[in-house]
């Protein structure tokens, strides 16, 4: 432990430096910040539907399985074994019922990843897909009901505009979590559409015809300083929540903002007709052609946008957490269109309610999501990785991408079938992959017999059959491997889960 | 609007104090409410709000990038708004997102450019930027203080109080004084009064 964690660890008991500076300007947190640890970067890559261990890294084959007949073993040849993990790549003339053939690739992925990657198992405790999302970026209220990314934004956060971004849309991955102590500016800020966006970070660029900026910044002054204390209406009301909220953001978290110059920073899109930048004095990142060559369906895959502008948030010190996911949307490969005599192979690029259409057709469905959310990963890793933060180390050196789903899949099926549809099952485990987690491991292990998960001892990581692994613990081990101190929030030490 | 009978009731709460309170004087009243209820209106109502305060059609009332329109397209839910159908975001933020103000200002401030330079585009029909005189000489101070009173006529539907007034009449001067072209700066001052007033809390809380 060094120094700075010391003096944090000091304040104990939850009354964090954060807390301490939790209604602190902008500009005083950013100080605070200068003096604190280097951030930890957090990319919650949520798996919607349901990410299957047995469909992937704990794949096991028939003939591993007394009962594999009926439950989810494969066909061995289908299985690699790529160090502690397992692989399976797919192709197949359908997914289920939908006559949209695909190549889906795990074992590229481990081979390139496989020293940073970390599975864990981990039995989860609701079946609901909202509350599961919920429990498994707050371990079901593992340290006083705050998420992952808020407990990520309080301690590295202080000094970043929006320390907290969630892309993704319609999922419990983005919740706020129950924890009323947590600074607002740690609290998810929403960015639903990351293509526009942008624009709602300057009050001013791009407004053609607007007189000169300091003018405008006057008439902000007048608004805030004369007008509005003078008015009959804020006498009135002025005492509201809600008014003095507002009046919060609009002094203090805007000018930590639009100082950055976000609306062309994080602007994804070059000057084109559908975003005519340069027509309304606007212009794209200077990083947009590397994000763009990175997710170059950025302009209609709504993952590719979210990944690319994740990014950007990151590497220009926007944000120490990025939240993103498939969402429940089919997507189909740019071109393509329905009713025009079938689908061609690749064409769907996101099962409808993605992960969860394993109802349907759970191998074809799994293999088609896994191979997405991995690759999203691989090109997100190799951006982080050509980047520098600083005295050599890059970005990817400060940051952890956490596969979030919120349970795994019944491992049921009918004898020896390869098409089958699966339901919603505690048992299941998560993906982390992280120079800071402990790399190249798979904690605990899966039962033959029924091809259930069992869980592993936290400090040597050691298989244990007698145990599953909860939510709380493994919330636990993703805070730890990311440095965050939780004096007095009584989690377990999960040594086994962070590599130093 | 719900604001004005709040008012008033605040008014009648003001009559009820004892006759020692009262005695204070109009310039004590209104007073804190005991119970200040407010909402913040959405980005839809917002933008029809000044639709028909400034008379602009609503569809053509603020286009980012000259083409998404600035709720529907850009702001939505960070102004407030859901969008079940496509994002799957079935209710509004809990809270105001932190860019939610700078988005307001934006919003604010491109509907004020447009209204002035329509009004400049065709003076018969002008709504805030009217009879100034020619292009290049300075306004008197009676054509700034009707034009103030006229900002809030149209955005607040009050009149401007004194204090307000004079306070915009000096942003006026400020703006003389400024570096901009001369033939700019009354536009430019309508144009930001117009801002200020328009994204003030009192025409964005309801």
């Amino acid at each position: 432990m060094n120094s700075h964690w010391s003096r944090r660890t000091l304040l104990g008991g939850g009354f964090s430096l954060g807390a301490m500076l939790a209604g602190a300007p902008f500009a005083a947190r950013a100080q605070a910040a200068a003096n604190g640890p280097p951030p930890k970067f957090l990319i919650v890559l949520s798996a919607f539907g349901g990410a299957n261990l047995i469909d992937s890294f704990m794949a096991v084959r028939e003939s591993e399985s007394p009962n594999a007949a009926q439950l989810n073993a494969y066909p061995n040849d289908l299985v690699q074994t790529i160090g502690e993990f397992r692989a399976i790549d797919l192709k197949s003339k359908a997914i289920g019922a939908i006559p949209a053939s695909f190549t889906a690739n795990q074992s590229n992925f481990v081979k390139k990843h496989g020293s940073d990657m970390m599975v864990v198992t981990r039995t989860g405790s609701s079946v609901n897909h909202f509350v599961g999302q919920q429990r498994s970026i707050n371990g079901n209220a593992a340290w006083k009901g705050r998420t992952l990314q808020e407990a990520v934004a309080l301690t590295y956060g202080q000094g970043h505009a929006i320390p907290n971004v969630h892309l993704v849309n319609g999922t419990g991955f983005t919740e706020h979590g129950t924890d009323k102590s947590i600074p607002t500016y740690a609290f998810g800020e929403r960015a639903p559409s990351p293509n526009l966006w942008p624009l709602s970070l300057d009050g001013y660029k791009g407004v053609r015809g607007a007189p000169q900026r300091d003018l405008f910044e006057a008439a902000r002054r007048l608004r805030n300083d004369q007008l509005d204390p003078g008015s009959d209406f804020f006498r009135t009301f002025g005492q509201s929540e809600k008014v003095k909220h507002w009046q919060g953001l609009r002094e203090d978290s805007l000018r930590g903002v639009e100082a950055q110059d976000l609306i062309t920073k994080l602007m994804l899109f070059p000057d084109s007709p559908k975003m005519p930048l340069t027509a309304s004095g606007l212009k794209g990142s200077d990083l947009g052609q590397k994000v763009r060559d990175a997710f170059p369906n950025y302009d209609f895959d709504p993952l590719e946008s979210q990944a690319a502008l994740a990014f950007l948030l990151l590497r220009y010190g926007v944000s120490v957490t990025v939240t993103l996911g498939p969402e429940g949307a089919a997507v189909f490969k740019k071109g393509v269109t329905l009713g025009q005599g079938g689908l061609g192979e690749g064409d769907i690029v996101n099962t409808p309610i993605s992960f969860d259409f394993s109802h349907q057709a759970n191998r074809e469905v799994q293999a088609v999501m896994w191979d997405r959310i991995l690759k999203t990963a691989d090109r997100l890793i190799t951006l982080l990785k050509s980047e520098e933060y600083a005295e050599g180390k890059s970005y990817w050196d400060h940051s952890m991408i956490y596969v979030a789903t919120e349970f795994g899949r019944t491992r049921k099926r009918p004898d020896n079938a390869m098409t089958f549809g699966t339901g919603h099952e505690l048992n299941n485990g998560a993906l982390i992959i992280s120079p800071m987690a402990n790399g190249g491991r798979v904690l605990g292990g899966v039962d033959p017999e029924t091809l259930m998960t069992y869980g592993f001892d936290p400090a040597t990581g050691r298989p244990d059959k007698g145990r599953t692994m909860t939510e709380s613990e493994i919330y636990g081990g993703i805070v730890q491997a990311l440095g965050i101190p939780t004096p007095g929030a009584g989690l377990t030490d999960m040594r086994v889960m962070r590599r130093t | 609007m719900i604001r004005h009978p709040l008012i008033v009731l605040a008014a009648l709460f003001a009559l009820a104090l004892p006759a020692a309170a009262a005695a204070a004087g109009p310039s004590e009243v209104p007073r804190n409410s005991l119970d200040p209820r407010v909402k913040l209106k959405d980005g839809d109502r917002y933008l029809r709000d000044l639709s028909a305060q400034l008379e602009i059609p609503r569809e053509e009332i603020c286009k980012e990038l000259l083409q998404y329109d600035c709720f529907r397209d850009a702001f939505r839910i960070v102004l407030g708004g859901v969008d079940a159908a496509d994002l799957g975001v079935n209710e509004p933020l809990e809270q105001e997102a932190l860019t939610a103000p700078i988005a307001l200002d934006r919003v604010a401030l491109r509907v004020c450019v447009t209204r002035v330079e329509r009004d400049l585009a065709d003076p018969k029909h002008a709504v805030l930027l009217r009879g100034a005189g020619p292009k290049g000489t300075s306004p008197s101070p009676a054509w700034v203080k009707r034009t103030v009173q006229g900002l809030y006529d149209r955005i607040l539907a009050r009149d401007a109080t004194p204090a307000e007034t004079a306070q915009l009449m000096g942003f006026y001067q400020k703006v003389s004084a400024s570096a901009s072209p001369a033939d700019t700066k009354v536009k430019d001052w309508v144009t930001l009064g117009c801002f200020a007033v328009a994204s003030s809390v009192e025409n964005v809380f309801y």
